[in-house]
């Protein structure tokens, strides 16, 4: 019996002890099978899946080195079953295979001639599939080389797609490395992600995705469609490519509500690609605009439905996909893996900010006691009201108060969902807030000007979620969230954790009602950072206002 | 020399009778009445099928040799005869020799080596062609024999065959001899089939319109090569299978079998938390089971086969539910066999899995009803299944050790075992469910035997070979120390007494604990998955209703975590058991509310209303445990004025009511009965009336099934009812002197006459005592219910 630090479990889930000493080579032996699932400060779980280990088999790793590398890591014997279970499973993977033939063009290409009759004769595949060449190869037309992938997943029975990419149009674009450098995860990441051809790379908020965006840009020196949730993050990579690489303004475009600019680098918002007019979806001919020869969706996680059908008319341009977490709340991981390629790169958050790159944060859930006549009202509020009540205690006023006193001299962003919540924040300590309905310009004024140091605090509304980009913000106040999202959290926690000037450590603090949903609320958002290894700390709202 | 089997059997010395009888049990179930008897029973089809279903396939094809070489006017044939015939064949005498020892050991053949007979009966259960060949052309047909009796022509003939009527030839030379053909290709001389060539120049002999058979001296001409029986297989077929390593393979295996015994230990816990209920038709039906699978997170066939296994092993049982509906859950030995160590756990499982005659694979499948099998029920029993998986793990351990055999393979070989007992295809889906099984048992492991299994399955082999004299009574217990047990354990992690606690709350076991942390775990945190518990605001809160407070709680996981407890745990631990036990529930007969709180204090300190038992809830509240009835009484008696008031808080004021019984329904006046018409009877009655009748019919001429004279001694011969009992006494008498048999005619408890073949051995005290030779069973008749005796002979 060895003393390796894994547990295997028969529900395929691996326990990985990471105070052991072998944890760190037993994480490099699994990462490329194993999908992390929680990382909690002793012991990180991964999950085998059919998805992971579709991943590794795509990756050149056979069933036999999987179950070595189980076997020789387990601590205790591996349930034989499991053993079973992870060879099939990824025996499946590569019985079919999606290939250019030199004159049919695309064609499925079967190695095992019953799975390919089992899946011609499936009904989800009904109309995908051609003319029979022969007994192994069937024609497929290829507009329907994305759909076919997915349909295959779901059939259990994934595609190997060896057809290739187009160049697209050749646009030279280089990095532009003075004084700086590709951090080294940031380099793995953009090198696997060209080996793979196509896929996902998967870093933490304030890691730098956008430069790996742009190290892809760079090797694939060929015209670039970038598509990002909204305008600001849009700018925002605008800004970090004429900074990062060779490209100029007038290559790169904007394609938004405001601007319609095709450029050779063009940046799309997913808003204005999914607008209708008249049922229909207008702004479809973005993508056959130019002959893109890459593809660049910033977020992944938030891709929505409609984006999924245009990518599976894409399937000959390379795609990557940037996200900061592949857990998509509507389950649709399937589609990203068939549509836009699998994981190509993942680390967790602590070995980032252990590595320097992202700020260290101390994360602090600050308990506020509700006045007895405010919990009388709780008490018999509308159960649907209750959550704002709480969440826009008027306690929590002097409670960030305090904690803003408290971080003096330090950029401060106090973040809520309640827009009345948020100008009473406002008024309260004479800060500027930016909500849904700031224009575009006023916005980017604030954020300038917080940038800049002359704003110390900004309050912000849920537009703060998502890829605005303010380095210098040290200290996060939370207030008031949208209900129990773990995502959101982990979105708001990212706006602290670029690395600061001097390395000060960011400070995250959420101000929560005691003894209301609040506090549940709450305790479900901080599961997802627990498992990420951000151990919450609880103190009174006393404690602040008397420090 | 003895030519029949009978007397071969009497000329036997009396120890290798006993050894006959010891390898053919079946022969003396019952004990025939003599050797004639023995020898009737061991020729009979179902002996001598049960004495060869054992045989391997060498034996076998030894023993069509011994067929082929018979000669064919004593039907006799001799030991150097067979060694001929087969040496021609390339087989080494000494294998030849020992198979015939063990067809002579089983009777199957018999006589002195120059006169070797063949059982009656074996020619009926083997093909009717030996060893593939067909009959000689002597008895197939003029032509052909005078064919064959031509060797140079024979020869001739058979070269000259076209090369498709050759094809025939050589396939019907490997046997089976004989081949369904068109019926236009034997009797139309137009057609050119080469069945019809063949046919035509005498190499073929057509023995119906539609069939041909190839004679014997034909086979033996074109079997040249093979020799004369076609190619024998002395040896079992060696199994090229890749071979493991036997640490892989232990520690594949091990995991299984830590696997099998967690899944067995939440299988028993979902059906303690709820039972399941037995179908009236017996077993568990497959719906329940799907539940049960869900539970517990198996594939249904697992489930089933782990119901069965640790219903075999003891730890389920069946009881009368709550509802009276007989329900399957732990039984009484489940708690002591948790306790034990996980290799002892597991070995209890295997060994009834190795000896239930259960095969829990065809749960779930249609019967020839169409009707679903359901687990724990009487039709998935099967007595050969111990057998079966035994044969199997035989097969295996016969191996070197870590050969991991496809399951074909290990079919070949037990086919070449015993190829009459698994030629039956029916076996062949349960062999296949048994490889399965044991892979799923943690016998076997990366498709090979383990090491602890192979010790397990000897030990239950050994135990099996322990001989019946040394321990007549059964009294000697089942080993307790086991080599599988201590192998197994020592591959398996031993039990901890720690964990690791974790920010999200989350608590890791890294191994399996140890019972009493596994029993804590259980109360404070929800389980995850095998190793990983998550403590919620529930869990926390079940610990305290348990009886734990804040404090042993904090202690609880300061003790049992390796690392510090986190924050977030204390917090909720704290919150839970803040907010724990504000609320208060309890149950009151009747309450006494009131405005004055002096009034109430007066109600309280007034010592008549003692026997309320009246508290004070609050100020203005009293309860008791009482009715409001029994209040109310109690005040108005001790001079309070109370007001009942119902649920919405209304007082309630009553007047006095007259008490009155309930309505009585009032229907039409009845018919009057008269007494002096005949009463009308309903046609049911009458049916059953007459039914009635029929049936006493039947029973009278049941008794009459009697023999004759008993009937005739019973009364028609004009003798009363107490001059034949005298007369029966007389005899019954009188055989008890000669020991003679006799006749008696009784009536038995339900009235019926029956009679009986006996031989009396005591009469008095008013019963007569008769054995029956029949049946080898004493009797005792009740002398006034026997009302006829007749003696043997005069009967007949």
């Amino acid at each position: 019996m060895t003393d390796g630090p894994l547990i295997v479990q028969s529900d395929k889930t691996l326990l990985l002890e990471i105070d052991h000493p072998d944890a760190q080579a037993c994480r490099m032996a699994i990462a490329p099978f194993a999908e992390l699932e929680r990382s909690p400060e002793h012991v990180h779980t991964y999950r085998l899946t059919p998805l992971g280990l579709w991943n590794a088999r795509a990756a050149g790793h056979d069933a036999e080195s999987v179950v070595d590398t189980l076997l020789r890591f387990s601590r205790y014997p591996v349930p034989h079953a499991l053993l079973v279970d992870v060879a099939e499973t990824m025996d499946r993977y590569g019985r079919l295979q999606l290939v250019n033939h030199p004159n049919h063009g695309l064609v499925l290409q079967a190695s095992d001639r019953a799975v390919l009759v089992e899946v011609a004769k499936s009904k989800k595949l009904a109309g995908m599939l051609g003319a029979r060449l022969d007994q192994d190869t069937i024609v497929v037309h290829p507009s329907e080389r994305g759909r076919l992938k997915q349909a295959l997943l779901k059939l259990g029975w994934p595609a190997e797609d060896l057809a290739g990419y187009v160049d697209g149009e050749a646009h030279s674009i280089d990095l532009a490395e003075d004084g700086w450098k590709l951090r080294s995860y940031q380099r793995e990441a953009v090198d696997s992600f060209w080996a793979g051809g196509s896929g996902v790379v998967v870093l933490p908020c304030g890691a730098g995705k956008t430069m790996v965006g742009a190290g892809a840009m760079a090797e694939a020196k060929a015209t670039t469609l970038i598509l990002v949730t909204n305008t600001v993050a849009g700018h925002q990579w605008k800004r970090e490519l004429l900074a990062r690489t060779s490209l100029t303004e007038d290559e790169i475009g904007e394609y938004s509500g405001e601007r319609k600019e095709i450029r050779p680098v063009t940046i799309a918002t997913y808003q204005v690609l999914t607008s209708r007019r008249g049922g229909a979806f207008t702004h479809l001919d973005l993508f056959s605009a130019r002959d893109w020869g890459l593809v660049i969706y910033d977020e992944v996680h938030l891709l929505p439905a409609p984006i999924f059908r245009f990518t599976a008319d894409l399937q000959a341009r390379r795609r990557l996909g940037l996200t900061a977490t592949l857990v998509r709340e509507d389950g649709r991981e399937g589609d990203v893996f068939s549509l836009i390629g699998p994981k190509r790169y993942d680390a967790p958050w602590k070995d980032i900010e252990a590595q320097g790159w992202i700020a260290p944060a101390s994360c602090t859930e600050v308990r506020v006691t509700l006045a007895e006549d405010e919990r009388m009202a709780y008490a018999t509020a509308e159960p649907e009201a209750r959550y704002r009540f709480a969440a826009t205690a008027p306690a929590k006023l002097p409670v960030v108060k305090a904690l803003v006193d408290k971080h003096a001299g330090e950029q401060v962003l106090v973040i809520g969902a309640y827009i009345d919540q948020l100008h009473e924040l406002g008024e309260y300590l004479e800060a500027p807030v930016v909500q849904g309905s700031t224009t575009t310009k006023e916005r980017e004024r604030l954020f300038d000007a917080f940038r800049s140091g002359e704003l110390s605090t900004l309050v912000i509304s849920r537009v703060g979620n998502f890829s605005i980009d303010l380095p210098e913000a040290a200290v996060a106040i939370q207030v008031s969230g949208t209900y129990g999202s773990r995502q959101e959290e982990a979105q708001r926690l990212g706006r602290v954790l670029r690395p600061k000037a001097d390395g000060r450590q960011a400070h995250f603090y959420t101000v929560v009602a005691r003894d209301t949903i609040d506090t549940e609320y709450a305790a479900h958002r901080q599961r997802f950072l627990a498992e990420q290894g951000y151990a919450y700390n609880i103190v009174d709202a006393d404690d602040v206002l008397s420090a | 020399m003895a030519a029949t089997l009978a007397d071969h059997l009497r000329s036997l010395p009396d120890q290798e009778l006993a050894a006959l009888i010891a390898l053919r049990s079946d022969l003396v179930m019952p004990v025939p009445g003599d050797i004639s008897a023995l020898a009737v029973r061991a020729q009979s089809r179902l002996s001598v099928a049960r004495a060869l279903d054992g045989l391997d396939r060498f034996t076998l094809e030894v023993l069509d040799a011994v067929r082929v070489s018979r000669a064919p006017d004593t039907a006799t044939t001799s030991v150097e005869a067979v060694l001929l015939l087969t040496g021609e064949g390339g087989v080494d005498q000494s294998r030849v020799r020992e198979a015939l020892g063990r067809l002579r050991a089983l009777s199957v053949i018999y006589g002195s080596d120059a006169s070797l007979h063949v059982a009656a009966g074996v020619d009926e259960m083997c093909s009717p062609y030996p060893s593939g060949l067909g009959r000689p052309a002597a008895d197939l047909d003029a032509d052909a024999a005078a064919l064959v009796a031509d060797a140079a022509g024979l020869r001739r003939t058979v070269l000259a065959a076209p090369p498709a009527a050759r094809a025939v030839l050589d396939r019907l030379a490997a046997g089976p001899p004989i081949g369904t053909v068109s019926r236009s290709a034997l009797t139309d001389p137009a057609a050119d089939s080469p069945v019809g060539w063949l046919v035509a120049h005498h190499l073929l002999v057509p023995t119906a319109d539609d069939a041909v058979e190839l004679p014997r001296e034909v086979s033996l001409l074109l079997r040249r090569d093979v020799g004369p029986l076609g190619a024998m297989q002395p040896e079992p077929p060696t199994v090229e299978a890749p071979v493991r390593e036997i640490s892989a393979v232990d520690r594949a295996g091990a995991g299984q079998a830590m696997e099998v015994v967690r899944q067995t230990e939440a299988l028993a816990e979902a059906l303690a938390a709820e039972p399941a209920p037995i179908l009236r038709s017996g077993g568990v039906g497959v719906r329940e089971l799907r539940r049960l699978a869900r539970a517990v997170g198996l594939t249904e066939p697992i489930a089933a086969l782990l119901l069965e296994v640790a219903h075999a092993a003891g730890l389920l049982g069946e009881s009368g539910g709550e509802t009276g509906d007989v329900v399957v859950l732990p039984a009484a030995g489940y708690d002591t066999w948790r306790i034990t160590s996980l290799g002892q756990r597991w070995a209890r499982l295997a060994r009834a899995w190795l000896l239930m005659s259960r095969l829990p694979s065809l749960v779930g499948q249609r019967d020839d009803r169409d009707r679903l099998l359901p687990a724990l029920s009487a039709d998935i029993e099967r007595v050969g299944a111990p057998g079966q998986r035994r044969a199997i793990l035989g097969v295996l351990a016969d191996l070197p050790p870590g050969t991991a055999p496809t399951a074909e393979d290990v079919r070949t070989v037990l086919v070449w075992q015993a190829p009459r007992r698994m030629g039956r295809g029916a076996t062949s889906a349960g062999y296949d469910a048994a490889v399965t099984e044991a892979a799923t048992l943690g016998l076997t492991g990366l498709g090979a035997l383990t090491s602890y299994a192979r010790s397990l399955v000897a030990e239950v082999a050994a135990a099996e070979q322990i001989d019946p004299d040394s321990d007549p009574l059964g009294l000697t217990p089942e080993p307790p120390a086991s080599a599988a047990v201590e192998a197994l354990d020592a591959l398996l992690p031993a039990p901890v007494d720690h964990v690791l606690v974790q920010a999200d709350l989350t608590v890791v076991v890294p191994g399996p604990p140890e019972p009493a942390l596994a029993g804590e775990l259980a109360l404070v945190a929800d389980a995850e998955s095998a190793s990983v518990y998550r403590v919620t605001a529930d869990s926390v809160r079940r610990a305290l209703d348990s009886g734990y407070v804040a404090a042993d709680l904090h202690a609880l996981f300061a003790r049992r975590s390796r690392t510090p407890v986190p924050q977030a745990l204390a917090y909720l631990i704290d919150d839970v058991s803040r907010r724990h036990g504000g609320l208060r529930v309890g149950s009151a007969g009747a309450y006494l509310r009131g405005d004055d709180e002096a009034l109430l204090a007066e109600v309280l300190a007034d010592r008549r209303l003692s026997m309320l038992s009246l508290r004070r809830l609050a100020p203005t509240v009293l309860i008791t445990p009482y009715a409001p009835g029994r209040l109310l009484a109690a005040l108005r008696e001790a001079g309070y004025s109370p007001v009942p008031e119902d649920a919405t808080g209304t007082a309630v004021l009553t007047q006095p009511r007259s008490p009155r019984a309930s309505a009585r329904p009032v229907g039409p006046p009845r018919r009057v009965e008269d007494p002096m018409t005949a009463p009308r009877l309903t046609t049911a009655r009458l049916a059953g009336i007459v039914e009635q009748l029929r049936r006493g019919d039947a029973a009278t001429r049941a008794a009459r099934r009697a023999p004759v004279t008993v009937r005739a001694n019973g009364g028609t011969a004009g003798l009363s009812g107490a001059q034949a009992h005298t007369q029966a006494m007389a005899v019954l008498q009188q055989a008890l002197r000669d020991k003679a048999r006799v006749w008696v005619g009784y009536v038995d408890a339900h009235g019926a006459t029956n009679s009986r073949l006996v031989r009396p051995v005591s009469m008095g005290a008013g019963y007569l005592r008769a054995e029956d030779e029949r049946t080898e069973m004493l009797h005792t008749f009740a002398l006034h219910r026997i009302t006829a005796a007749v003696p043997e002979e005069t009967s007949t």
